[in-house]
């Protein structure tokens, strides 16, 4: 099969996977129990029988699953349109699209400074088996991978805003709501640091620790101690012959890691309150907000297929052997 | 010459410098309170969560208000009557009343506002109740209004203290109950204490300014911003460091934890909220499905459940005494105590007791000592909603008095969705403890307990059945003599307490804190320190 084949076959397959997704997505958040009228209004709320069996009708929940909600479902989205939240009253696209921004700056951020600064430490460690680098780094990163993120980040927030003066909340003090980006930007930064810092270490570890298992598994292969013997210097062994082998695990790690980007960084978002997906997904369910949940699994589930294909055309420039299987 | 110069420079800088110390504005007094929620929308049309209520009554004025003693003052309304066939109300506004963008505020634009609610009641989901049975509102003059009534209305202050007066201008032209619910409201224009800033949905951030025109009296507060955290813990520590000045809920597990803080107060206040223990009641002849264990319906069976209720271990241990032991649905905090019926006493815990009144109804252990009669053993699912650590324990603690009386209660935690579903219409449960948030007045509550609420969509999950208390409910509707209708409500909680659908646990203190640092002057009650009541009182530490 030439490359061509296996990238169109990739392809192909995503497009499949997408279709499949679409119908689970519909039927799955509706096998839940439960009145998605009465999650949207509350227990406390004088809402009468009549009031409710109106807003049933509107939203279209008096209509059989199948085929009419289905079919009224895929035709809207056929069009580009993902609905209404019921319980926000907006359009779905509208609030995914102001959520989107603030998870991928945070967790953009923390990602790309998880993968230099685990790589990186990673590639040491590996290299400089057995000395105290190595230990210092294995130590470091298998505590923070184990670390559970809701402590971690509530550590950070009471220690940062006591000794620090950071901010325990949000993305932007309220007062800067609505100013222009430039003028914002210190305010922003401050309120991003905690989080942001809060990510890297938990993803830190984990790339550290693949970098260097990887790295220390090329390292021993008889290429390499050909290469060694052909005189090359540590450094032109590491840089042109044991990387790009060893980047391999790393490369599917981080396609899956920044597909997974979209549904945001849950707890993180919760501790410190920023706005971002996560926190969104959490609210559509408990509130059974069907065009919500089903617009932002919809957004997940896009990215996560498309991360992989990007993570599959990335192999065929990385592993020539990719395109022979 | 050139030391002249300089100090003639000298003056003039100290004068310049001067008179900037003079001109200088003083700096504006912001409160920062924190909460866990946010307005789901600034529609009145549709607005499900408390937080948007608690924008709405500062931006937005009524006829009437609560007051924080529990009774009903006039707001917008100077004074009011009604007539001798209680189906007359005549308002008379107060004068000098203005909208926040400057115009004059008319008792024209008030009746449009409540006949744009009874016109369309659908659209208008959330507040179409509160003009149930009026049959026409209007203006005689700028400041006369006059709600005529098809019957006669008891709880009419109560429902004048939630008809917002929205600028009709923002309300005008929607054709469909869903263009009126899809609209956002996004600068609303009101009469309040307070007017409208800013409000981010995304992060919920709320901005609103001192309405300095307000007919009561400008707020001594500038500017108020409400923002919403989605952890508790770092809630308690914006508090600490001094990030919000305000917290309109401290979660219990942290109270004791912020009455320890450096300038801060906290506040435990009286409250209506009630923790109860339900009793399926459903009448299996006509709904045969229901799958509450047949026992249930013994008093004898109730009874011994009473009797072995602690109550007070309950309050101290569950609650760390941040809780009142509760007797009836309408606890003594609401309404400022008028309605909830002293005379009622509680049945005491006493485990002997429990097991004597099983003994005499016949129901004896069995050979794992869960007690039997024929068919009937006293097995118990006890099932509570997974959203609060507090259901587990109780139901743990009853579990173990409900052995030590024979009776065996299996707990078991559910997703608060699947309970509604299991009670409503179905009474596919035996024992549920759950709990409710009345409204300021009883009509609700005792509402939830009628048989026309035992439908899917409805309110009653007990499935309580009594055409004596149903009556009641329905004449107590009609008893504008607030003394008249406040027997027939005694009536009707003395019938549940008898009767037991419900065994009603504990009154939850409203836990609230702030910076007495930097603001004072907040009034304590069931309305919360946030109400626009403390809100006009509340100033800034000098």
């Amino acid at each position: 099969m030439n490359r061509r084949d296996f990238l169109l076959r990739k392809i192909g397959l995503s497009l499949v996977t997408i279709l499949v997704v679409v119908v689970i997505d519909f039927m799955l958040f509706r096998v839940l129990p439960g009145d998605p009228i009465r999650s949207v209004i509350g227990r406390n709320v004088r809402i009468s029988a009549d009031t409710q069996q109106a807003l049933r009708e509107q939203f279209g929940l008096d209509k059989p699953v199948f085929p009419d909600q289905f079919f009224d479902t895929l035709g809207q989205w056929a069009q580009g349109n993902l609905g209404v939240s019921w319980s926000l009253r907006r359009p779905v696209s509208e609030v995914l699209r102001s959520k989107l921004g603030n998870t991928i700056l945070l967790i953009g951020i923390g990602q790309l400074l998880a993968i230099i600064l685990g790589v990186t430490l990673g590639l040491l460690a590996g290299w400089k088996r057995k000395t105290a680098l190595d230990i210092g780094a294995l130590t470091f990163s298998l505590v923070a991978w184990s670390i559970p993120t809701f402590w971690l980040g509530i550590i950070l927030l009471a220690a940062g805003s006591t000794w620090f003066g950071f901010p325990t909340v949000g993305i932007i003090s309220p007062q800067n709501t609505g100013k222009p980006l430039i003028t914002i930007l210190p305010d922003l930064a401050k309120h991003l640091f905690l989080p942001t810092l809060t990510l890297t270490i938990l993803y830190l570890g984990e790339y550290m620790l693949i970098m260097r298992s990887s790295i220390l598994e090329v390292l021993s292969e008889d290429y390499i101690l050909t290469a060694k013997a052909k005189g090359m210097s540590d450094w032109q062994v590491l840089w042109k012959h044991a990387l790009k082998n060893a980047m391999l695990p790393i490369v599917t790690l981080i396609a899956i890691n920044l597909g997974f980007t979209v549904s945001g960084a849950i707890y993180i978002e919760t501790v410190f309150s920023y706005d971002g997906l996560g926190k969104l997904f959490q609210t559509a369910l408990t509130k059974q907000d069907y065009p919500l949940l089903q617009g932002a699994f919809l957004l997940l589930a896009v990215s996560v297929i498309l991360a992989n294909l990007a993570a599959d055309f990335l192999y065929v420039v990385l592993d020539p052997r990719v395109k022979e299987t | 010459m050139k030391q002249k110069l300089f100090y003639a420079l000298v003056l003039m800088v100290m004068l310049v410098t001067a008179c900037g110390g003079i001109g200088k504005p003083a700096e504006a007094v912001t409160l920062r309170i924190g909460w866990s929620g946010k307005p789901d929308t600034l529609n009145p049309a549709y607005a499900f969560v408390g937080e948007s209520y608690t924008i709405f009554h500062l931006i937005y004025s009524t006829l009437t208000k609560q007051a924080v003693d529990g009774n009903y003052v006039g707001s917008l309304a100077k004074d009011w009557s009604v007539s001798e066939d209680g189906l007359t109300w005549t308002y008379h506004l107060k004068d000098g009343i203005k909208w926040n963008n400057g115009e004059p505020f008319t008792a024209d634009q008030l009746a449009w506002d409540i006949n744009a609610i009874m016109k369309d009641p659908e659209g208008w989901a959330t507040l179409s109740n509160y003009t149930a049975g009026f049959a026409e509102v209007t203006a005689p003059d700028a400041n006369t209004v006059v709600i005529t009534t098809e019957y006669p209305i008891a709880n009419m202050d109560y429902r004048t203290s939630y008809l917002y007066t929205f600028y009709p201008p923002d309300f005008e032209g929607f054709t469909t109950a869903e263009d009126l619910q899809n609209y956002g409201n996004d600068a609303p224009v009101g009469t309040g204490p307070f007017m409208f800033k800013s409000f981010d949905k995304d992060t919920g951030v709320v901005i609103l300014d001192a309405n300095k025109e307000y007919v009561d009296g400008a707020p001594k507060i500038d500017s108020l911003i409400f923002q919403t955290f989605d952890n508790t813990d770092a809630m308690v520590q914006a508090l600490k460091v001094g990030d919000i000045d305000m917290l309109q809920s401290v979660p219990a597990s942290a109270y004791e934890t912020v009455t320890g803080f450096e300038n801060v107060k906290a506040t435990a206040t009286d409250n209506y909220y009630f923790y109860e223990l339900i009793i399926n009641t459903v009448d299996s002849s006509v709904y045969p499905t229901q799958t509450g264990n047949p026992a249930l319906a013994d008093p004898a069976v109730r009874l011994a459940m009473a009797h072995s209720t602690n109550k007070q271990d309950i309050v101290d241990i569950v609650f760390q005494k941040l809780a009142k032991p509760g007797v009836s649905i309408i606890a003594p905090a609401l309404g400022g105590g008028f309605w909830n019926n002293p005379n009622l006493k509680d049945i005491a815990f006493d485990i002997a007791e429990a097991n004597r009144v099983l003994d005499e109804a016949g129901y004896l252990p069995g050979s794992d000592g869960v007690r039997e009669k024929g068919d009937l053993r006293l097995e118990f699912r006890l099932q509570f909603p997974s959203t609060l650590a507090t259901y587990a324990r109780i139901a743990d603690m009853m579990a173990d008095w409900f052995q030590q009386a024979g009776m065996k209660a299996i707990p078991e935690s559910m997703d608060e969705d699947s309970l509604v579903a299991a009670t409503t219409g179905v009474g596919d449960y035996d024992l549920i403890l759950w709990s409710w948030w009345p409204d300021p007045d009883p009509d609700f509550i005792l509402s939830v307990l009628t048989t026309d609420q035992f439908l899917p969509g409805g309110w009653s999950d007990c499935g309580y059945h009594n055409p004596e208390y149903d009556q009641l409910y329905l004449d107590q509707q009609k008893l504008v003599d607030r003394n008249a209708r406040q027997q027939v409500i005694w009536k009707m909680q003395e019938l549940i307490f008898n009767n037991m659908p419900y065994i009603v646990l504990a009154y939850d203190d409203m836990l609230q804190a702030y910076r007495s640092d930097r603001f004072t002057g907040f009034i304590e009650s069931p309305l919360g320190i946030e109400s626009a009541e403390s809100l006009l009182n509340a100033e800034a530490v000098k």
